[in-house]
C-alpha cells in the first residue's frame, strides 16, 4: 500500500487542478446563446456551453496530442510542455473561431440580423453603438466583435487547460524509467486522452451551471460570477486529479 | 432550456424503486457477464453486460428526468455529459485500482460505484451551495446520475471485452485496456452511454411528459448502444458472442421502440395521417 500512496504526485495533481480551473474560466469567455440564440433571439452561438466547450476542447486535445507525439517521446522538458500547451490552445482557438465565423455567416446572410449585443450600449472594443440595432423582444443576435474576441480568449484558456491536463497525465503514465525511442504505448495515450476528456466535461458543465447556460462574453454582467466557478472547478478537478494521477502512474 | 420549469416530476414508479432496479440490475449484469464467462471459459455471456447497461442507464435517465424537470438553464445534454465525465473517471479508477494494488477484480465495480457516488455528492453539493442552483433534489440526483454513468461505462466495457480484468501481467490476455481503451471504443461507449442517460428526457420533455414513455426511450436507446457495442466486440470476442449481443440488442430495440410508439399514440390527442402536401394543380 505504501507503493500506492507514493503514486500521489502532488505537482501533477496541482497542475491538473490548474488545468481544470483554466477550462472553467474559458467557458465563461465563450459566447453561448443556447436555444434562444439558435432562433437568433439572443447573442452568441446557438448551442449549449458543453457542446461548444467540448468541441473546442477536444480539438485542442487532438492538436496537443499531435505536438506531444512530435516532442514528448523522450519525455517533456518545461519548454516542450509549453509548446504542447500552446499547440492545444491554438487548436481550440481555431475551432471556436471557425464555429463562430460560420455561425455569424448564417446569422447575417441567412437569418438576416445584425450582430449586436443587448448587454452593453457600446461595443467595448470597436465602440460601435449596439442598443438601437437590437430587435424588439430579443436579447441581441449574432456574434458582435467583443463576443468574437471573448470567444477566442475562451478557446485559448480552454485549450491550454485541456492540453495541460493531457500532458501531465501522459507524464504520469510514461515516466522516465520506461522512456524509449518508440514512444509511449497506445493504451497509455488512449487512457490519458479519455481521462482528460472526462475531466474536461466535468469542469465545463460546472462552469456552465454557474452562468445559467448563456453568456455573451467578458462584457456580460454574468462574467462577475467567475470566482464561484473557480472554487467549484478547483474542488472538482482536484478530486478528479487525485483519482487519475495514481492510476496513470500505477498502470506501468 | 427545459420547457418545463418548476415543480418536481411525478407519477409512475418511485425514484427508490428505479434506483434499486438500476443498481442491482447494473451490477448483476456486469457480474453475470464476467463470472459466467470465467466459469465456462467462453465469452458467450458478454451480452449480460449490455442488459446491465440498459438497466443502469434507465435509472440514470429517470434521475435526469427528475432533476431536469426543475429546469437547469443549460439544457438536458449537459447533465448527461457530466454523468459520463464523472462516471468514466470513477469507472477507470475502480477497475484499474484492482490491478494497481493487486486485489480481486470483482471488487472493481463496487469501488468504482462508491467513488462515483462520492464525486456526485460533492458535485451536487457544490451546485447547490456554491453555485446557488437551489434545486432541492440536486445532491441526490447527482449521486444517482454519477453512479448510473459509472455502471453504464463498466457494463459496456464488459460487453465489448467480456471480462472485468483491466490490465494483466500476461500480455496475451484480453483486457479492458487493450480491447476497449486502446482500440478507441471507449469514445463510442462514452457518447453512447451518455445518450442512454440524457436522450430520453431530452426527447420527451414537455408538459405532457410521462415516466413510462420517457423510460421506454431509455431502454430503446440502450438496445441500440448494446447492438453497437456488439459490433465493436466483433474484433475482440469473435463472431458468435458478438452476434448474440447484436441480436439481443436489436430485439430489445424493436420491442421497446414499438412500445414507445404505442405510448406516444396513447399520450397524443389524436394521430391522423394527413398525406402529402397538395400540389399547386390540385389546389386550383
Amino acid at each position: 500500500m505504501t507503493d500506492f500512496i507514493s503514486l500521489f504526485d502532488p505537482i501533477s495533481i496541482v497542475l491538473i487542478t490548474i488545468g481544470g480551473i483554466l477550462i472553467g474560466m474559458g467557458v465563461h469567455f465563450i459566447p453561448v446563446g443556447g436555444a434562444p440564440a439558435a432562433m437568433a433571439q439572443a447573442t452568441g452561438v446557438g448551442t449549449g456551453t458543453v457542446q461548444l466547450a467540448a468541441g473546442a476542447g477536444l480539438t485542442g486535445l487532438i492538436s496537443a496530442g499531435f505536438m506531444y507525439h512530435m516532442l514528448g517521446n523522450d519525455g517533456l522538458t518545461n519548454i516542450e510542455l509549453i509548446q504542447v500547451m500552446v499547440s492545444g490552445a491554438v487548436g481550440a482557438m481555431i475551432m471556436i473561431a471557425v464555429t463562430m465565423f460560420i455561425g455569424q455567416l448564417v446569422y447575417v446572410y441567412c437569418v438576416g440580423v445584425p450582430p449586436v449585443s443587448a448587454k452593453v450600449d457600446k461595443d467595448p472594443i470597436t465602440g460601435d453603438i449596439q442598443d438601437i440595432y437590437v430587435s424588439k423582444g430579443t436579447e441581441g443576435h449574432g456574434i458582435p466583435t467583443v463576443s468574437f474576441v471573448s470567444g477566442v480568449i475562451g478557446g485559448l484558456l480552454g485549450g491550454t487547460g485541456g492540453s495541460l491536463i493531457y500532458a501531465i497525465l501522459m507524464n504520469a503514465g510514461y515516466p522516465e524509467s520506461i522512456r524509449s525511442i518508440a514512444g509511449p504505448s497506445p493504451e497509455i495515450v488512449a487512457l490519458a486522452g479519455i481521462f482528460s476528456a472526462g475531466v474536461f466535461y466535468v469542469n465545463a458543465v460546472v462552469a456552465s451551471y454557474n452562468i445559467g447556460g448563456t453568456i455573451e462574453g467578458f462584457h456580460d454582467p454574468k462574467f462577475k460570477r467567475v470566482p464561484k466557478a473557480i472554487i467549484c472547478c478547483l474542488i472538482a478537478s482536484l478530486l478528479c486529479a487525485a483519482i487519475a494521477v495514481p492510476i496513470m502512474g500505477g498502470l506501468i | 432550456m427545459s420547457a418545463v420549469e418548476g415543480g418536481p416530476a411525478g407519477g409512475g414508479i418511485s425514484a427508490t424503486n428505479v434506483a434499486i432496479l438500476g443498481i442491482v440490475g447494473g451490477l448483476v449484469g456486469i457480474y453475470l457477464a464476467s463470472i459466467l464467462n470465467d466459469i465456462t471459459a467462453t465469452t458467450y455471456f458478454s451480452f449480460f453486460g449490455g442488459i446491465g447497461a440498459i438497466l443502469a442507464g434507465v435509472w440514470g435517465a429517470d434521475a435526469v428526468r427528475r432533476v431536469c424537470s426543475y429546469g437547469l438553464g443549460t439544457g438536458v445534454p449537459s447533465i448527461g455529459m457530466v454523468a459520463l465525465g464523472m462516471g468514466i473517471v470513477a469507472a477507470i479508477f475502480g477497475l484499474a485500482l484492482c490491478y494497481v494494488i493487486n486485489i480481486p477484480v470483482v471488487l472493481g465495480p463496487i469501488i468504482a460505484f462508491i467513488v462515483a457516488a462520492i464525486i456526485g455528492l460533492i458535485m451536487g453539493t457544490m451546485a447547490n451551495k456554491i453555485l446557488n442552483m437551489n434545486i432541492p433534489i440536486m445532491e441526490r440526483c447527482m449521486v444517482e446520475i454519477a453512479g448510473a454513468g459509472c455502471l453504464v461505462m463498466i457494463a459496456l466495457c464488459v460487453t465489448i471485452s467480456g471480462t472485468l480484468v483491466f490490465e494483466s501481467h500476461v500480455a496475451t490476455d484480453i483486457t479492458i485496456l487493450t480491447s476497449v481503451v486502446q482500440t478507441g471504443f471507449i469514445a463510442l461507449i462514452f457518447i453512447g452511454g451518455a445518450m442512454i442517460i440524457l436522450h430520453p428526457f431530452n426527447a420527451c420533455l414537455g408538459p405532457d411528459e410521462s415516466q413510462d414513455r420517457t423510460l421506454y426511450v431509455g431502454v430503446e436507446k440502450g438496445g441500440i448502444i448494446m447492438a453497437l457495442s456488439g459490433v465493436a466486440s466483433l474484433m475482440v470476442l469473435g463472431v458468435i458472442p458478438a452476434a448474440l449481443t447484436i441480436v439481443i440488442g436489436l430485439l430489445i430495440w424493436i420491442v421497446y421502440f414499438t412500445k414507445f410508439i404505442n405510448l406516444t399514440k396513447r399520450d397524443a390527442h389524436k394521430v391522423i395521417g394527413t398525406g402529402l402536401l397538395p400540389t399547386e394543380e390540385e389546389l386550383q
